[in-house]
């Protein structure tokens, strides 16, 4: 797994490309965890780009729960946006379309986090 | 009809050699790449809840991966000798749950019996036995 950050207009963008399996969650979950603490810091949103994550696992899906909950409790804006099919899949089936927001682009994503141009 | 068959202790690190074995197959037998995603899932999750679980206390627990392709079924079976466990049995997740109240215990067999046609738990001569097809609905090339 390849993960990338880029933050401006008061978001940060996290890249996620590649494999989140089991192998992969505990990194990303430190990751994940440090961009939501710095969001906070800086006031800013935070919207995870899975156009390139290509498989995600139930030990993945924890990762976003976690990553997801640590940012409402942090009062941090966070959406994910731009979901290949089989993670999508998985979103389906597990319902965490109901518990995190899931945009089909960068645009919807970047509305719902309430930073749209 | 072709077979491949492989086994490794159940420890962690045999996960990425393990879909590997997987991918080899899926390549050689020309299976369409969209039907592969269910079977990996289906790797990951049944063999680390064999390490997580299974082997609890021990150390001397494997797994075995037979790989078939039956006509336009994919066939995975898992057997290992760890400790008894019936998946499907398991009850179901709650996917209403709110955010603060979700797990992930559940989720894992529910995402295997949704994806697959037909999943099938024995326990066989002390093993734990799991049976998993899906119908592939393109041809194969060859």
């Amino acid at each position: 797994m390849n993960v990338t950050h880029d933050t401006n207009n008061r978001t940060t963008t996290i890249h996620a490309a590649g494999r989140l399996d089991f192998e992969a969650a505990g990194a990303f979950q430190k990751d994940l965890e440090q961009a939501v603490a710095d969001a906070a810091a800086g006031g800013h949103a935070l919207v995870l780009d899975c156009a390139a994550l290509e498989y995600v696992s139930s030990a993945g899906l924890r990762v976003f729960l976690v990553g997801a909950r640590a940012a409402k409790a942090s009062s941090v804006p966070f959406a994910v946006y731009s979901l290949t099919a089989a993670v999508k899949e998985v979103f389906d089936v597990s319902g965490f379309g109901r518990i995190i927001d899931v945009l089909a682009d960068r645009a919807g994503a970047l509305e719902k986090v309430g930073r749209s141009a | 009809m072709s077979v491949a068959q492989t086994t490794v202790d159940a420890d962690a690190t045999a996960l990425p050699p393990l879909q590997s074995f997987l991918t080899d197959f899926w390549a050689a037998e020309h299976l369409p790449d969209s039907a592969r995603f269910p079977f990996e899932l289906a790797l990951e999750e049944i063999f680390i809840n064999v390490v997580m679980h299974g082997s609890h206390g021990r150390d001397d627990v494997w797994t075995e991966v037979t790989l078939r392709h039956e006509g336009h079924d994919a066939i995975m079976v898992l057997r290992d000798n760890g400790n008894p466990f019936d998946p499907l049995a398991a009850p179901p997740p709650d996917l209403h749950a709110a955010m603060e109240d979700r797990t992930i215990g559940g989720l894992g067999i529910h995402l295997i019996r949704t994806l697959m046609d037909e999943v099938i738990y024995q326990a066989i001569d002390g093993c734990n036995v799991l049976t998993l097809r899906k119908h592939l609905e393109e041809s194969p090339a060859h």
